[in-house]
């Protein structure tokens, strides 16, 4: 063996023959610089429709009043929360990605973080229209916000949870954006640097003077690094302070302190898993294959067992601190959720996010591509239960019985849904038809042709010990999770 | 180059001279006479330029800031000449009286917008009842007719009166009868108009019928006393009462003053004395009197007269009955003969039925008890109800067979609710002259050639006398809205009376026959609303009533009979209850929307009526709750939902008369189905008992209930005791165990001045529903609609929870869901329910969690003890509705007095005339909740303000308070220690719901007592 232990060459993150900084550029602009093929414009017209259908129901209730959703005297919150909290906690994979992982130095980041951000920003927006939209007097939204106003000594209420929701959401929603459109700046100015025309002036003004220098490298770096501090504290707060604006209630099954630990593990589970179904589908159809690898996909699929089983552990604790706390309408609240009236919503739940990604120990289904594409959607439909268990069977039947009821959505609260879901993905694929969907200098940084190419041409020429270049061949394949050529 | 040059202006300025450099500060070297040019022309100049364009820029700013606004145009009419006893924004109160009731009318700037008891009142005594509460929504009725018609047609009253007198006439010499058909008139002065009709057209007879009739009892005073009227009855005496079926509390006969006198022997201040009334009711249907009772037996309408006939024969009255099949009857009935007899003339047996033999059996049971003198005044007797059925039927007789040429119809309906609406309308047909004095286009007006329609009663001069010796005055708060006409008036000028106006009729009445005995002037009248001469109501009776208690031997037999024919199909046939509900009563409410909307006080259903059942045997009959059944008699029958009634007897079903109107208004058409024609006629009286089959119809209908879990899981939000057990310890079921600390998250809110709290006692509490009704008037509450409704979006403030709990073998209590579905699965019947009733409404706890959680502060603290409301704050995230454990807040879910869809009340331009204009109407999107009558604090303290004194106690009532005929509610100060909210929270039963989460609420509640039969025999 060889005097010296060589680390190992890690698997490489970019994958396929003869990559070139420039074949990056071309594979990663393809659909930024060329016409939208047909799987594109089924899309956009089905997400454009359902858009469409948001705007519908959204105005009609805007026009009646909230009559027009199920709710009643009981159930004032249903679908609308479960909605708001459901796209509050996708967008938390985002965040944990560009900035975390960021700051841990995960590099396989670099090839899912913008998409990973969009994501973020869109499903923030989702979930502000439902802010607007739940409020009974919507054109009074801005209510909420501390402004100096007119209205003599009014201020808000510092103790209510909605009000640091309002803040924690919009520091969310501003952060993300800033910090995306930070990492846009060099990729904005590389399709402008190959547009023409109209398209070259409005990528001009979009791309702030990038010219490229080291001095706008070197401050990059740094601004990506500070924005990455301020964000990570987000990852956590956020969905915290959502959580409160249950556990700070009086409510049996809200009023829990495992929340906010809770509620984070859920969103970045519920993330994660929205970032797998978007980009399996987006690295198939605009030929990513290299970019975002079967080595991203396992991974995230770790980090879906991971949080998915901090979220079991959650409801399960729940349960056993209601019996444990021997407090009546408590244990009633997780005996309702169990085996009363909307025990079906509570076992999807637990079979969606439970049960079915422990599948992912397995890894065949863990590197399968379909696989993993299915359960991502039965994690987000598990998440969707999840929010809907929590508000509505917790609501429904709390301390006096005269008052508990059912809730039924009525056919707006299903538009609005299926509208926000549209509005969602109007917006994610203009996003991949306007800006890069891969973050092209960040991914730059990843090839590591070089030094194999060094190091194959010693072995080639001799210059390596027998023995050490054979294990430096199997080291390339030995600790790969996967066999990337044939990926 | 640039110059360097200077010109000087003079040598002035080249010297620099001291006047040049004071003259040179200035704009012009000599002062200019700006001041005495304008003062010349009678202007001022202090004003500088500068300050004249600001003020002219702030000017044109400001005025075109305020153009912006869109100002609302109101329409309103000012007073040409202000009347001078009509203040903007104060309101006047006047007495009148509705149904023999004193009461006050509250008008604001002269129209009418609460009714509130008369305090005089010996009914009443100040407190009103549901219907009577909502009775003031009627006069600002669409519905309503706007003009008299002839043949259909808008006619004037020119053209009606000369009608009418010649048709009058033509009878007249024709020699044909003339009939006028009313329901019980009690009115002297209406009798004497009457009288003086039937003075000019001798063929006239007066026939009084009522749709839902005391015949029975009317016939059994006839055999026992000689005289058809009805008792006087005297609960407050009584220390037993036993009742069979009779409604009591909820609709028989006098309800609001039997509440009132119910309650005297159960409530706060009885049992602080440890004494407590004991109640049995032995019943087939649930009722609400039932919901009270101490112990309730479930008995079939068949086995009812032959309990009473036991009853008598144990008693003492001689006589053998046929034993009992009915086990638990049985016993209950031996228990209750030797309660009664030790009771003695503190006791009262009562009966529902409307059958002479069964009210016969009665009487003589209470003669053997000697109620009459004690609980029973028969001597000073009670004239509301004096229609006789059998009249009726000789009437359509009469009209059948052609003799009867002219009909008039006062307060009366017969083609809805009669029991023969066929046989009627086949009669009617053949009449000449057919008039309705009806004030809509009702199923009987509908069929008539003149319609005179009547103002509403707020609208008219007129007078009752309800019990015997007690009478009240109906005076106008408001001139004829419509042009309407009283019936009265009508047959004045009909009659060509000497005196046209009814007014002065009234007066001249007043002022011959009652006034003098009572030493009042008209004025005074008309300032005390209410005369109580001589033989009071409340005055001892004497002994000397007691009637002799007659044969016993026929009535026995008319009952066996009875018994054994509605018996007679065994166990395939049903024994239908046709009983009236609390709202609707007989039907004539159904165009009201509160009363429509108002929760059935068993059933929680509203807008519609159904078949109750109980639900095991609806099992046995394969029907669950919710299935659209058919109800067969003989001759009718009708498709109806199933409702599931734990307490129905076995083998029984419920229906409710007043529903399925046709021609009621946009409120009350087609709501339910009518059940009158289900009445049997027999006996010389209409039976409200009848034999049907019940099977199903296919399909389901949803009734609206606005409460849909019926037990309360073991929760200790109810907490209740038995007599003896409070006897023993007064703390008994409150679940006190002594002091311990407590922690407080937020800082203490400080109240100065006063501490608004309330007290509720559950033992008063009868669950009648007039809080929620007087409520609803007073704070402008949205009437939602029978879909809303089934969605859980009524918007009541006030609500009375009923919760059902069931006893297992060994006597413990089951009130779990779980635990009723286990009895229900095993041999249990269901018919052995205990209810209790609980107001719920905003508790305005100190720690209030929806004041915390509201992100805009739309709700907050006041300085006095108040949860406030600001609607105009609210953005309507509905945090507050969730986190109130209570559940008490309703939000707006629509814009319910601007959307066509909710068009039975609030929407209409009209009927707004009704509201409170010292409350707000809310807009969509915000919360509301109960404000503890906020404007009646505000006006009380600017009262006390103005005289310069402190407020009294109890001189603020809130709307529930007010009105409850049990004085059940006592709202006041808490910081007063002789107040009587202090004093009654103070009671050792008090507790506070959910007191446990340290919310702090503003509401003690007092425990329910039950004077169990463990509890009497202990």
């Amino acid at each position: 063996m060889s005097a010296h232990n060589e680390s190992i060459l890690r698997e490489p993150l970019i994958t396929g023959e003869n990559i070139t900084y420039s074949k990056i550029t071309d594979d990663v602009l393809v659909p930024v610089e060329n016409k939208p093929n047909k799987a594109w414009w089924i899309g956009f017209t089905v997400a454009a429709l359902f858009a469409l259908l948001w705007v519908v129901s959204v105005g009609y209730t805007f026009y009646v009043g909230i009559g027009a959703w199920g709710l009643n005297k009981t159930v004032g919150w249903a679908w609308d929360i479960t909605g708001f909290v459901w796209w509050v906690g996708i967008g938390h994979a985002g965040t944990l990605i560009s900035a975390v992982l960021l700051l841990f130095r995960q590099n396989w980041r670099n090839s899912i973080n913008r998409s990973a951000e969009a994501m973020t920003i869109f499903a923030v927006i989702c979930a502000a229209t439902y802010v607007v939209s739940h409020m009974g007097r919507p054109w009074l939204a801005y209510w909420p916000l501390p402004l100096p106003n007119q209205f003599g000594s009014l201020w808000v209420n510092f103790n209510s949870p909605l009000v640091w929701d309002v803040f924690a959401i919009s520091t969310y929603f501003s952060v993300s954006l800033v910090f995306w459109y930070t990492g846009l700046l060099p990729d904005i100015a590389t399709i402008r640097d190959r547009a023409a025309g109209v398209r070259k002036k409005i990528y001009t003004i979009l791309s702030f003077g990038w010219a490229g220098s080291v001095k706008n490298w070197q401050r990059f770096e740094a601004v990506s690094l500070i924005l990455a501090g301020i964000s990570t504290p987000l990852v956590l707060s956020v969905h915290t302070i959502v959580s409160m604006d249950f556990a700070t209630s009086l409510e049996p099954g809200w009023h829990t302190t495992i929340f906010p630990p809770y509620f984070v593990a859920g969103a970045i589970f519920s993330g994660f898993a929205m970032v797998q179904t978007l980009l399996l589908v987006v690295r198939k159809v605009m030929n990513f294959e290299n970019y975002i690898t079967m080595f991203h996909i396992e991974s995230m699929n770790k980090i879906i067992i991971v949080t998915g089983s901090i979220v079991g552990v959650a409801y399960l604790t729940e349960l056993f601190i209601a019996w444990y706390s021997g407090v009546e309408y408590e244990q009633y609240a997780f005996l309702n959720r169990v085996s009363g009236p909307y025990w079906w919503a509570y076992w999807s739940m637990m079979t969606c996010n439970v049960i079915s990604p422990q599948l992912f120990w397995f890894k065949k289904i863990r590197t399968s591509i379909t696989a993993s594409w299915i359960l991502s959607i039965v994690v987000n439909i598990g998440m969707w239960f999840e929010r809907f268990v929590i508000i509505v069977t917790s609501l429904h039947r709390d301390y006096l019985p005269s008052s508990w009821v059912m809730f039924y959505p009525s056919i707006v609260d299903v538009c609005v849904f299926l509208g926000s879901i549209g509005l969602f993905f109007t917006l994610f694929l203009l996003f991949l038809r306007v800006l890069p969907a891969i973050a092209i200098a960040e991914v730059k940084l990843l090839l590591k042709s070089a030094s194999d190419q060094v190091k194959q041409k010693q072995i080639a020429e001799g210059h390596v010990k027998k023995e050490e270049g054979e294990a430096y061949q199997e080291s390339l394949t030995k600790y790969d999770s996967v066999d990337y050529l044939k990926v | 180059m640039e110059s360097n040059k200077k010109y000087w202006k003079g040598l002035e300025e080249l010297k620099t001279t001291p006047e040049f450099v004071e003259n040179n500060k200035g704009e012009f070297a000599e002062s200019l006479p700006i001041e005495e040019i304008l003062s010349d022309a009678g202007l001022k100049a202090p004003t500088p330029r500068r300050d004249f364009l600001k003020a002219m820029g702030f000017g044109l700013g400001a005025v075109t800031l305020a153009a912006c606004q869109k100002a609302p145009v109101h329409k309103s009419i000012p007073y040409l000449i202000k009347p001078e006893e009509v203040t903007p924004g104060v309101a006047n109160y006047y007495v009148s009286s509705y149904k023999g009731h004193g009461i006050l009318v509250k008008t604001r700037e002269g129209r009418p917008i609460k009714l509130e008891g008369n305090p005089a009142c010996i009914l009443g005594e100040g407190r009103l009842d549901a219907v009577t509460q909502a009775s003031i929504l009627d006069l600002y009725d669409v519905s309503k007719l706007k003009d008299p018609k002839l043949d259909g047609k808008d006619a004037t009253w020119a053209s009606v009166d000369t009608f009418v007198k010649g048709e009058l006439n033509k009878i007249q010499a024709g020699g044909k009868k003339i009939r006028i058909v009313s329901s019980t008139v009690n009115s002297p002065s209406t009798n004497k108009v009457i009288a003086d009709f039937v003075a000019k057209y001798p063929n006239t007879r007066h026939v009084q019928v009522d749709a839902v009739s005391y015949s029975g009892i009317l016939g059994a005073n006839q055999a026992s006393f000689g005289r058809a009227v009805l008792p006087h009855y005297h609960f407050d005496r009584a220390d037993v009462i036993v009742s069979f079926g009779a409604d009591f509390l909820g609709t028989w006969i006098s309800p609001l003053e039997f509440n009132r006198q119910y309650v005297v022997n159960r409530n706060l201040a009885s049992l602080k004395n440890k004494k407590m009334s004991r109640h049995v009711q032995f019943e087939a249907g649930m009722s609400m009197t039932g919901t009270n009772a101490d112990v309730r037996v479930a008995l079939k309408p068949s086995e009812e007269g032959l309990a009473l006939l036991n009853l008598y024969a144990v008693l003492g009255g001689g006589g053998s009955a046929p034993k009992l099949s009915n086990a638990k009857a049985a016993t209950a009935l031996g228990l209750v003969a030797k309660e009664l007899l030790a009771a003695k003339g503190r006791a009262l047996v009562v009966s529902g039925s409307n059958d002479i033999a069964t009210q016969t059996i009665v009487n003589n049971i209470n003669t053997l008890l000697g109620s009459y003198g004690t609980t029973i005044d028969i001597t000073n007797p009670s004239y509301q109800y004096l229609g006789n059925d059998a009249d009726f039927v000789t009437l359509i007789a009469e009209m059948q067979r052609g003799e009867v040429d002219g009909i008039f119809f006062l307060d009366s309906n017969p083609a809805y609710n009669s029991v023969l609406p066929k046989e009627f309308a086949e009669g009617l047909y053949k009449v000449k002259l057919k008039v309705s004095f009806s004030e809509r286009l009702d199923e009987t007006a509908a069929l008539c050639n003149v319609i005179a329609p009547v103002p509403h009663f707020l609208e008219t001069w007129g007078d009752a006398n309800a019990v015997a010796g007690y009478y009240t005055i109906v005076q106008p708060t408001i001139n004829p809205v419509h042009n309407t006409r009283q019936a009265e008036q009508s047959l004045l000028i009909w009659s060509d009376n000497a005196i046209k106006n009814y007014y002065q009729y009234v007066k001249n009445n007043w002022e011959t026959s009652i006034l003098p005995g009572a030493g009042l002037s008209w004025k005074q009248l008309l300032q005390t609303g209410v005369v109580n001469s001589g033989a009071g109501a409340n005055a001892p009776a004497a002994a000397s009533n007691a009637a002799p208690a007659v044969n016993a031997g026929n009535a026995a037999q008319a009952i066996l009979a009875a018994s054994a024919a509605l018996a007679k199909g065994g166990e395939s046939v049903t024994e239908l209850t046709i009983y009236e509900s609390v709202g609707l009563r007989d039907g004539s409410y159904a165009n009201n929307a509160w009363l429509q909307e108002l929760p059935d006080p068993v059933s929680k259903v509203t807008w519609d009526n159904y078949v109750a059942l109980n639900p095991k045997y609806a099992d046995k009959l394969g029907v669950t709750e919710f299935d659209l059944v058919e109800v067969k008699a003989d001759n009718y029958s009708v498709v109806l939902p199933v409702l599931y009634q734990p307490g129905q007897a076995i083998g029984t079903a419920s229906i409710a008369v007043g529903y399925g109107r046709t021609k009621a208004g946009k409120v009350g058409d087609e709501v339910g189905k009518n059940a009158y024609p289900f009445l049997k006629l027999q006996n010389g009286s209409l039976q409200n008992a009848v034999a049907v089959t019940i099977s199903a119809a296919g399909g389901k209908r949803e009734l609206a209930q606005t409460q849909t879990h019926h037990s309360y899981e073991g929760r200790n939000i109810i907490r209740e005791t038995t007599f003896n057990k409070y006897v023993q310890d007064p703390h008994s079921g409150t679940g006190k165990h002594g002091e311990h600390p407590t922690y407080d998250l937020w800082p203490e809110h400080k109240q100065i001045g006063h501490s608004w709290v309330m007290a509720i006692d559950l033992n008063a509490c009868t669950g009648c529903g007039a809080c929620v009704v007087a409520c609803n008037v007073e704070n402008n509450i949205p009437v939602v609609g029978r879909d809303e409704v089934i969605k859980r979006r009524e918007m009541h403030w006030i609500r009375i929870d009923r919760y059902y709990s069931f006893q297992d073998d060994q006597g413990a209590s089951l009130t779990k869901e779980d635990q009723i579905g286990d009895l229900a699965e095993g041999d249990s019947t269901l018919e052995d329910v205990t209810v209790i009733n609980q107001p719920m409404l905003c508790q305005h706890c100190d720690h209030a969690p929806c004041e915390t959680v509201c992100p805009v502060i739309a709700t907050m603290h006041s300085s006095d003890g108040l949860n406030h409301m600001a609607y105009n704050r609210c953005v309507g995230t509905r945090y507050c509705a969730n986190n109130c454990p209570y559940k008490v807040r309703r939000f707006n879910w629509f814009n319910y007095w601007n959307d066509s869809r909710f068009d039975n009340y609030m929407n209409n331009e009209f009927t707004q005339l009704v509201l409170n204009p010292d409350v707000t109407t809310r807009s969509r999107g915000v919360m509301e909740k109960c404000t503890m009558c906020i404007q009646r604090i505000q006006g009380g303290k600017l009262q006390a303000k103005i005289e310069k004194r402190p407020l009294r106690d109890l001189e603020i009532q809130t709307a529930c308070q007010q009105t409850c005929p049990t004085n059940a509610i006592i709202f006041g100060d808490r910081f007063d220690p002789n107040s009587a909210v202090s004093k009654a929270l103070g009671n050792e039963r008090t507790y506070y719901v959910l007191e446990e989460l340290n919310v702090q609420p503003g509401i003690g509640y007092q425990t329910k007592v039950r004077n169990t039969t463990e509890a009497q025999q202990a």
